[in-house]
């Protein structure tokens, strides 16, 4: 494409007041000599995108420079079809926090225009990628509750769905429930579960496939064109299907483990398990001698919440445990039912069945269990009560219910840890777990299953987007994802469908998934240069790039988020977006005008990522927060696309000093794309070596983890660095 | 440490409990906002640091021994604090004249209320007054008596029929009532105690048996609406008559004065120039949401100022005399009473006016305690009304 480049720029929302227009006017039309320059008081009102689609169609202009508001602001609006738009921020990160008719402000305004137009002018449009024979079907796995609902929200909204159960009836943990608590108010009744509704609709259901008693021996493909294999009972079948929704669920933690709780010792002991199937026998005998059990002790959180166990809490053995207790009361209130817990919490709205519970008279002890004896089959309880502040033992009691917590399918497998070859060196950031339950058995280089967290649970960006695996394509619902209730998990599955339906049509359109819906651009490798040194392949969060035998890169752009981490991680940068690129960025941060050491306006570039900096600094200038006017900033995509070469590039040209704004890392990551913010760490622990060679400071490069709602700490943050390069003193590649 | 021998849970002691009214018992969940509120926490010493009503219910669920130590059981003035909050709706109070029967059916009683409950089945008064002097606080004055036409009953509380500094109360109620022309009389020496403050000891049998007879000389005289002196009397005719028989119309004193007092019927006229503080009495504030009429009284009077405490209205504390409290023996330094006469000081009032007397008698031990009665004047509200209309009491 022969590009005709424009640079627009708007002068309303204070730009024309507090810049000299002509000025900058002049970068575009004398410094880069751009055909087209026109200024404009309302840039994204009607009449300016009038004049911008004129000069299109008029004067062939098909690359665009908006300098205006920020990209996050009006995209909507400087939205055309098939033609290059750049966006330079003059406004939150220009005018809003900087004086107005200044010379600092100006230069910086000037250094913001230059770096969008070389960006444009080395930018080119994406052309999506087209995989071909595309699948269209969902892959349910696991035909419980939260397989069942996402396998007929999938049907229902048109798409043909592949259901595959391990056991030989639909229907997983829910169905051997005697029943559930209400779903509807007042929330503090029992209903009869319907999940045999559910299976009939499903197994009538003309749209859903399914193999009950089968497992998946392998999936290979990428999202649109995944390929299972399904074994059921020896014979293999083969579907393609687009996307994939995990529902594996969860199994009961191993009572065994639980001696200390009578577990395996006293036969009137038993767990949650058992006692439902009691329930639905309709009578609570003793199974030591067949008495019918007068009185009832729940011991809540056995072996949850517990380091020994399960650390963690399992959200629904607290209502579960007061819906059995409401088994006994239901049958005879005149009962004993004892409740013990760590921490009462009905979560959702079953605050309302633990008032009918205490109202129904049963007992409710917080504290620790100290011990369980027996005595003549009868077991006594002594407990140390929090709420009492004392050791106390209850009468004998006939039975003792064990709430057992949930441990995730995907948890229950050898652990693998995904080695790269340079494994065991400083500062290699932590090595992802891969545990194989035997559930999804991917062919992708990086392991068989879904990469998981402490608990076994798949990996996922919990606080934005709890959906996404990080294997694109596959969403997690259900208790195999996190501990959840009936309601919750049917909430779950549904949208997880939708997830997977999302996938489909942004895969079929050639466009990433969440988080960068939009984007039509995929990284190409360029071959030639590669030297096969993994760090693609290995530092890839989402497992994307699978590798032949000679250690090639080979790339899936299906799977690929679009976050660069991949070009942020080659040493060869051979790796580039069509509008993002290594030698891209590279010309933003050689536009930059470095004044002479004897002016003192020393230079900082600021690698903000895009999701949480960039709008912080915006936000910083919506507030009118002052910023030092010796910053220019640089939006990435993610600091894992950050290559090491720009901070040479910059230090070599004088540039004083690099400060990085990324995302938290670490346990409760905010990084969108997982694993990016911390390889930029890692990979700035290596930087030392390049400011050495350059004989440089390495003070004068700084990451800082900031979230969108630190807004009010960036002025502090970038003025600190400010003061610590003002200690190193300049750049002396000044002028070179 | 050595580990101590747990405490036995009895199912029995239990049941018992609910049974005899702490019907809420099991709606606790202990979450201690009670014990929080309570006006216990206020001071300090051994009561404070022995009675928690959170832990006192807690070991009532569970019939664990400990909640029947005599300090522990008799310390709740039923003061209303922690019931009004509860998120539970739990009735506190139910729970620990629940608790307080357990030991006092059984013929425990502690020392300090022995003579209050022998003089009630005795007298039917808690002051260890003769029967037949139960109107001796009228002597000198034409009181009506009444009659099947007299439209209200006035019922006196014992206090103010036996105790000389509370008769002037029952003296000033009916020169108010008198003055503003309001049918009304009393009946005499076959009238019984409320029984309110008898059933928060715990007796129950005892106060059935006081309401019982007082319902039934009530009927006989024909009684339909009846003037209360006390809060107490007026909660109990009010709230638990009713449910043995005993359906009145019942209002407290300030109430009809209040309505008289906007009708015009009762002039005040002798300015009383006083910086007034007003105590909320539990029992006619928290109990009975009769916040507005005493109110209403003092500010109808000429030149009385009215400021507001810190802890008015709902948040009213205690003067520790309620539930039986008025019998005990606590410590200077210890008394509710006595921060409330600081709390007046705070607000810069030179008289502290409420409207129970139980009140009076509190307040006014506790103001003579700290030495502040030259400085801080306890006053019942019918006592600043009688002086504005240039009556002395």
């Amino acid at each position: 494409m022969d590009k005709k480049l424009a640079v627009y720029i708007c002068t309303g929302c204070g730009i024309g007041d507090a810049l000299d227009i002509d000025a900058l006017s002049n970068v575009a039309t004398k410094e880069y000599k751009v055909p087209v320059c026109k200024s404009h008081p309302f840039l994204c009102g009607a009449e300016g995108v009038g004049m911008i689609k004129q000069d299109m169609e008029g004067e062939g202009v098909n690359t665009i420079v908006i300098a205006a508001c920020s990209m996050r602001v009006n995209y909507d609006v400087f939205n055309f079809p098939n033609t290059i738009v750049e966006r330079v921020n003059l406004r939150e990160q220009g005018v809003w926090c900087h004086p107005a008719n200044d010379e600092d402000t100006q230069m910086l305004a000037e250094d913001s225009l230059r770096m969008g137009i070389v960006k444009a002018q080395q930018m080119s449009l994406p052309e999506p990628f087209q995989a071909e024979n595309l699948s269209k079907n969902v892959l349910v796995v696991g035909g419980g509750l939260a397989g069942l609902t996402a396998a007929l929200e999938s049907a229902r909204a048109g798409y043909k769905t592949v259901l595959v159960e391990k056991n030989s009836s639909l229907g997983g943990w829910v169905a051997k429930l005697h029943k559930q608590v209400g779903l509807k108010p007042p929330y503090n009744e029992l209903e009869d579960n319907n999940i045999n509704q559910l299976i009939k609709e499903v197994e009538e259901n003309p749209d859903i496939t399914v193999y009950k008693g089968a497992q998946i021996q392998k999936i290979s493909g990428a999202p649109g064109m995944f390929d299972v294999e399904i074994n059921q009972g020896g014979s293999v079948a083969t579907e393609r299907v687009g996307s994939i929704v995990l529902a594996t669920g969860a199994v009961a933690y191993d009572a065994t483990k639980l001696s200390h709780l009578g577990f395996g010792q006293y036969p009137n002991v038993i767990t949650g398990e058992m006692f439902e199937e009691m329930a639905a026998r309709g009578e609570f005998k003793r199974p030591s001698d067949g008495r019918e059990a007068k009185s009832v002790a729940f011991i809540l959180c056995a072996g949850s919440r517990d380091k020994e166990h399960l650390p963690y809490c399992s959200a629904i053995c607290c209502t579960e445990s007061l819906k059995q207790a409401l088994y006994v009361k239901e049958k005879d209130p005149e009962a004993t039912v004892y409740i013990f817990y760590k921490d009462m919490r009905a979560a959702g709205n079953y605050e309302f069945l633990y008032q009918r519970v205490q109202k129904e008279g049963a007992l409710f002890f917080r504290g620790e269990i100290a011990g369980i004896e027996e005595d003549g089959g009868s077991l006594i309880i002594e407990f140390d009560d929090v709420l009492v502040g004392d050791r106390i033992r209850t009468e004998p009691v006939d039975l003792v219910v064990l709430a057992t917590g949930m441990v995730p399918t995907t948890a229950i497998g050898e652990r693998l840890v995904v080695q790269s070859d340079d494994q065991g060196k400083d500062s290699e950031p932590p090595a992802d777990e891969i545990i194989k339950s035997n559930i999804l058995n991917l062919e992708y280089r990086q392991g068989p299953e879904l990469p998981t967290l402490k608990y076994g649970f798949a990996d996922s960006h919990f606080i934005c987007f709890p959906y996404e695996t990080r294997r694109t394509g596959i969403y997690a619902a259900g208790s195999v994802r996190a501990p959840m209730d009936i309601p919750s998990t049917i909430r779950d599955a549904t949208g997880a469908a939708l997830k997977a339906i999302q996938c489909i049509e942004l895969t079929a359109q050639g466009s990433a998934v969440h988080p960068r819906v939009w984007d039509l651009s995929f990284p190409e490798f360029f071959m030639q240069r590669c030297t096969q040194c993994k760090r693609c392949t290995v530092e890839c969060p989402f497992g994307a790039i699978n590798e032949d035998e000679k250690a090639n890169p080979l790339p899936n752009p299906t799977r690929c988020r679009r976050c660069g981490t991949c070009m942020g991680a080659c040493p060869e940068r051979i790796i580039s977006f069509k509008n993002y690129s290594v030698p891209m960025i590279g010309s933003m941060v050689k536009a930059i005008e470095v004044p002479e050491e004897d002016e003192e306006k020393p230079r900082i570039i600021i690698f903000a990522c895009e999701n949480d900096a960039y709008p912080a600094l915006d936000m910083a200038g919506i507030n009118r927060m002052t910023i030092s006017p010796w910053v220019r900033i640089i939006p990435v995509r993610c600091l894992g696309s950050m290559n090491l070469i720009w901070i040479a590039d910059a230090l070599s040209k004088g540039i004083d000093g690099i400060l990085l704004l990324g995302c938290k890392h670490g346990d409760d990551y905010q990084c969108h794309f997982i694993k990016g913010s911390e390889l930029a760490s890692y990979r700035l622990s290596k930087i030392s070596e390049t400011l050495n060679r350059l004989a440089l400071e390495s003070d004068r490069v700084r990451m800082e983890q900031v979230s969108i709602m630190d807004y009010d700490r960036i002025p502090q943050i970038i003025e600190d660095f400010v003061s610590k390069l003002e200690e190193v003193g300049p750049n002396p590649y000044k002028g070179f | 440490m050595e580990p101590k021998e747990p405490k036995e849970i009895s199912l029995e002691m239990k049941e018992y409990l609910v049974s005899a009214g702490a019907q809420t018992l099991d709606h606790c969940m202990s979450c201690g906002l009670c014990s929080a509120l309570c006006p216990w926490r206020l001071v300090s010493g051994h009561t404070s640091e022995v009675f928690y009503i959170r832990r006192m219910q807690r070991l009532a669920q569970l019939g664990l021994e400990g909640f029947d130590d005599e300090e522990v059981l008799f310390a709740c003035t039923t003061c209303g604090m922690c019931q009004r909050n509860c998120p539970r709706q739990v009735k506190i109070i139910e729970n620990v004249r629940s608790m307080r029967s357990t030991t006092v059916e059984a013929g425990f009683v502690p020392s300090s209320l022995r003579s209050v409950v022998g003089s009630l089945h005795s007298n039917g008064n808690p002051w260890s007054g003769p029967r037949e002097k139960r109107m001796d606080w009228q002597k000198g004055m034409e009181v009506p008596a009444f009659t099947p036409d007299t439209e209200y009953l006035l019922f006196v509380c014992c206090t103010s029929c036996y105790d000389p500094r509370s008769q002037k109360i029952a003296r000033n109620v009916v020169s108010l009532l008198k003055a503003a022309g309001v049918s009304f009389g009393v009946i005499g020496v076959e009238e019984s105690c409320c029984g309110e403050t008898v059933r928060k000891i715990g007796d129950e049998e005892l106060f059935q048996k006081l309401a019982e007879s007082n319902i039934k000389l009530f009927k006989e005289k024909g009684v339909k609406k009846i003037i209360t002196t006390s809060p107490h009397c007026l909660y109990t005719f009010k709230h638990e008559y009713p449910e043995l028989g005993g359906e009145f119309e019942v209002v407290h004193y300030t109430q009809i004065l209040a309505e008289l007092v906007q009708e015009g019927k009762l002039s005040l006229t002798v300015p009383q120039d006083k910086k007034i503080a007003y105590h909320d009495p539990c029992y006619l504030g928290r109990h009975n949401e009769i916040f507005e009429a005493p109110r209403n009284l003092i500010k109808a009077v000429p030149g009385a100022e009215l400021v507001e405490l810190s802890r008015a209205r709902e948040k009213s504390l205690c003067c520790a005399g309620g539930g039986g409290r008025l019998w005990a023996e606590v410590p200077r330094g210890e008394r509710f009473g006595e921060l409330r006469v600081l709390d007046a000081e705070e607000r810069g009032a030179d008289t502290l006016v409420t409207a129970c007397p139980y009140c009076v008698i509190m307040l006014e031990a506790d103001c003579l305690a700290l030495d502040k009665q030259e400085k801080i004047k306890i006053m019942e509200i019918s006592e600043l009304l009688s002086a504005s209309m240039g009556r002395e009491s």
